[in-house]
């Protein structure tokens, strides 16, 4: 997309809940979007997963299914001290078992990996690497090797680490920028001192691990001096300028692919160790190497979604306008990671002119944070939630209404306007759904099986932005490619591709194939986060597409000899409006040869001046057995405004998705740590609880008809951590609602859920 | 040894500590059975062992000298599938893919069994069978629509 008509310009993009601006290249070509009312035939429709049947014959090609000729497999010895400094390593009797290969310590490895420091600062931390035959040689090496660690002072909960010492070497402080992140707008103080009510509340959430069922993996390979390596994750690009970086290669020589993946949610957008040791050893030992974490490692040493501790005041007038919002928190990041907190929410979701957060992000000698599905959001939201139900309480007011009167009809954020926010219409539609005003009758507050209802809301910025740029081609036959260097997770980008190149080509679905997954076919498309990839990378597809068309139909009219402006195209082929003259796609290319019609598209910048969200709200039923403490959630009710669903059955099932780990969030996620090693305890999938078939309630997800078309061509925005943030708010209300007991920290394990009763009836 | 793995004998001598699920991926190329935890905690390498659902990470090779195994390449494939594969796909009871041919191995077993099961039948049979992408409902529709076809006979 360069030449003449190019220009470059700023916009701001919003990922993972952080605003940035960045410079962008506006495409010479802009698209006239797809209103509501625009007349759709593959966009919108339930089209089946293009590779659905792959997955369920058990042949997509995930990385850890890969043997490459020849393949060798490494494991790490990892750390089980939290803080100390390794002052030697013996691998003399590893090095002689059957199948070792080769043992990676700092010293082999490029600086830039930051491998196996001598400085342990987490245990877990990876300290060697052993590579043999096979796995299980490589993992009985592994155990063999013997690492003497001098151990030293670790913190392990925040309050250790505001009182200690630095917990990696280079920090000047143990919190992230040396002070709290303090955000304000108006005038906090003033208005809580003349609020009607005043309430406090605080809220603590738990350190929760993605597990995604496939663990961190890459197989590298080289061919002379060229690096390939096949990659469980979200962002192939990031993964290759992060390879060429540590290893010192310039980008051209490096490979990226990543075809099926199984699971990612926030844990895999970056190199990582795993992806350094396989290149390092592949490139030693002159064979493909392989390297996947174990199920500990991945629940170890993969990221995690931060605890957090929130004491949020609320001031409100008698009729339940909010004046003011005040949170203070802390943070645990771990190790490392980025100041990804609850207060972002604070400051969007409820009309409110005063609100002020104040967040403290502490380093500490545990494993680092990584974005986890809303990062941040989904921790706020359960702080500001829960004390909104205690002003409802305090007021006499019904939760919902409370929230209905308080709805932010602006981007308080940057003041701003919305594109478009239809949260009033998610609440009344949710609402009727759940039978939320006629729940007195269903309510039970009294013996052994209690049953209640929660409300909650969701604002997410899921606008997308540049760069994202895809290319569409038509082959010989008339069928045709969709190239772009994205990925798909598992949230059917491949199908949802497909469709709108299909849709703007005026071709069958059956006829359009995405090439993704590879950073040698591909054009750049960012990582698959922040829910940005409908809204990032489908309005490229269509200009693409839309190019390619405008080829074709030259093409036609010439063999036709009529005017291009006389032809249409509808699934697949080329008509001459108002006859019964039409060619096959394939007919025309045919004439072609091996010419080649190929469209270009670059995604354009977002509209300066207004925000783009997606908002929702949810809806629970629970049932508690006040014997057991034991919580049972009968039905969530979920209904957004996401603009136009591409694909509505994609959609519902990442709609389902997000409230299922919503759900485990409330009810059984935690990562429990030794309190003075630091080590994980649960780091198997029977400690560390995930939902399960049995756990799973009636799931009423809805989306509202429409699209933005004030957000992009295509109208679309995204989904998939939307649907996250309120279903833990919502199943917490709805216990506190059953057990008429406020309840203050996830998850409502039974022992926390009698607790919650003991208290109350002392 | 000799086992019977999608209905061919397979005469092999593997390491005697080696489990089913390296024999099958490794020795056999049959990677559809995954390996997501290798301690018998997701089921996502479920295979059928004389039809019953086993843990393949958790069973010995030699152990299965004998039986007949079953993976989700011996259930069908992409150009002859079997019925629950296809009611996976028109479900969509697969997103990341990873745990589906676990699950479909465990749905085997219980069709098996119960020609019409509830809906609490499918979900006691396969919560051994972790999914983190959160598909259950529809994996639990496809099983049940699955059911139907083959009750009504014109299944593939």
């Amino acid at each position: 997309m360069t030449g003449p008509n190019r220009r470059f310009v700023s916009t701001t993009v919003e990922v993972e809940g952080r605003v940035e601006t960045r410079v962008v290249e506006v495409p010479a070509v802009t698209l006239a979007p797809w209103d509501a009312d625009a007349a759709l035939t593959h966009v919108g429709a339930r089209a089946q997963r293009v590779d659905g049947l792959l997955k369920a014959a058990g042949r997509a090609p995930y990385t850890t299914d890969l043997a490459r000729p020849g393949m060798a497999h490494a494991v790490f010895v990892r750390a089980q001290v939290p803080r100390g400094r390794i002052t030697a390593i013996d691998t003399t009797a590893a090095r002689a078992m059957p199948g070792v290969l080769d043992i990676l310590l700092a010293a082999d490895v490029p600086a830039r990996t930051r491998l196996f420091l001598p400085d342990v600062t987490y245990a877990g931390a990876p300290v060697a690497a052993v590579c043999a035959e096979t796995l299980a040689q490589a993992e009985a090496a592994a155990r063999a090797v013997r690492v003497t660690i001098e151990p030293g002072e670790a913190a392990i909960t925040p309050e250790q680490a505001l009182a200690g010492a630095p917990v990696r070497p280079g920090l000047t402080s143990n919190q992230s920028g040396g002070a709290p992140k303090v955000r304000q707008r108006g005038d906090v103080d003033t208005a809580l001192a003349t609020a009607d009510v005043v309430l406090t509340r605080e809220v603590r959430t738990p350190c929760v691990l993605h597990s995604a069922m496939e663990p961190h993996a890459a197989v590298a390979e080289w061919s002379g001096d060229a690096l390939t390596v096949w990659e469980s994750t979200q962002g192939i690009f990031r993964v290759r300028d992060g390879l060429a970086k540590a290893l010192g290669l310039p980008v051209h020589r490096v490979r990226v692919i990543c075809e099926a993946m199984g699971g990612g949610f926030g844990a895999k957008n970056y190199a990582g160790p795993h992806t350094f040791t396989a290149a390092v050893l592949a490139r030693r030992l002159r064979r493909p190497v392989s390297c996947v974490l174990d199920r500990a490692g991945e629940q170890i040493d993969s990221g995690n979604r931060s605890s957090t501790w929130q004491r949020i005041t609320i001031g409100a007038r008698r009729d339940g306008t909010l004046v003011a919002i005040d949170l203070d928190a802390i943070i645990p990041l771990g190790i490392g990671g980025w100041d990804g907190g609850p207060g972002d929410l604070f400051h969007e979701l409820y009309a409110c002119p005063n609100v002020r957060t104040r967040e403290a992000f502490v380093y500490t000698n545990t494993g680092a944070m990584a974005s986890f599905r809303a990062p941040g959001h989904a921790e706020g939201a359960v702080g500001l939630e829960l004390t909104l139900n205690a002003i409802a309480a305090e007021l006499g007011l019904d939760p919902l209404v409370l929230r209905e009167r308080n709805i932010a009809t602006r981007d308080q954020k940057q003041d701003r306007p919305y594109t478009g926010n239809r949260l009033a219409e998610c609440y009344t539609e949710g609402a009727r759904r759940i039978g939320w005003h006629d729940r007195a009758g269903r309510t039970v507050r009294d013996g052994r099986l209690r049953r209640g209802f929660g409300v909650a809301a969701q604002v997410w910025g899921t606008g997308g932005g540049p760069p994202s740029y895809a290319t569409v081609r038509l082959n010989t036959d008339g069928t045709a490619d969709v190239l772009s260097g994205t990925q798909d997770l598992g949230t059917g980008t491949r199908t949802i591709l497909a469709q709108v190149a299909a849709e703007s080509l005026g071709h069958r679905l059956d006829a359009v194939r995405a090439v993704i997954g590879d950073t040698a076919t591909g054009p750049y498309s960012g990582n698959s986060w922040g829910s940005i990839t409908v809204a990032s990378l489908t309005p490229a597809v269509r200009m693409a597409a839309e190019e390619a068309r405008r080829g074709l139909l030259e093409a036609a009219a010439g063999i036709l000899d009529v005017a291009v402006d006389a032809l249409e195209t509808r699934e697949g082929r080329v008509h001459v409006r108002d006859t019964d003259r039409s060619l096959a796609f394939g007919e025309v290319t045919a004439k072609l040869g091996n010419v080649m019609i190929m469209g270009q598209g670059a995604r354009g910048p977002n509209p300066s001046g207004t925000g783009i969200v997606t908002t929702g709200a949810q809806f629970a039923e629970v049932e508690v057995d006040v014997e057991t403490g034991v919580v049972r959630v009968v039905t969530i009710v979920a209904v957004h405004d996401a603009g136009r669903i591409v694909n509505p059955t994609l959609a519902e099932s990442q709609l389902e998705g997000g409230i299922i780990q919503g759900l485990g969030y409330a009810l059984f996620e935690e990562r429990a740590l030794d309190a003075r090693l630091g080590l994980p305890l649960n780091v198997g999938l029977h400690d560390y609880k995930i939902p399960t078939h049995a756990d799973i309630p009636v799931i009423d997800g809805h989306f509202l008809d429409g699209a933005d078309p004030l957000a992009n061509p295509v109208g679309a925005r995204g989904i998939a951590e939307p649907a996250i943030i309120p279903t833990a708010p919502a199943i917490a209300g709805a216990v506190a609602d059953a057990l008429g007991v406020e309840v203050s920290e996830l998850p409502l394990t039974p022992w926390r859920v009698l607790g919650a009763l003991d208290g109350a009836s002392r | 040894m000799r086992l019977i793995v999608n209905g061919r004998p397979v005469d092999a001598d593997p390491p005697g500590h080696q489990p089913l699920l390296d024999f099958l991926r490794d020795a056999c190329g049959l990677t559809g059975t995954k390996r997501g935890c290798d301690r018998g905690e997701c089921g996502a390498c479920t295979v059928l062992v004389d039809g019953e659902p086993t843990l393949s990470c958790l069973a010995l090779a030699h152990g299965c000298d004998g039986q007949s195994v079953q993976t989700i390449e011996g259930l069908g494939d992409v150009d002859a599938p079997h019925t629950l594969q296809e009611a996976f796909v028109a479900e969509d009871a697969a997103q990341c893919g990873f745990c589906t041919p676990g699950q479909l191995m465990a749905a085997t077993a219980l069709l098996a069994r119960v020609a019409d099961p509830s809906e609490a039948e499918v979900r006691a049979a396969l919560s051994g069978n972790l999914c983190r992408c959160g598909t259950h409902p529809k994996i639990v529709r496809a099983v049940r629509r699955a059911a139907a076809t083959l009750r009504t006979g014109d299944a593939t």
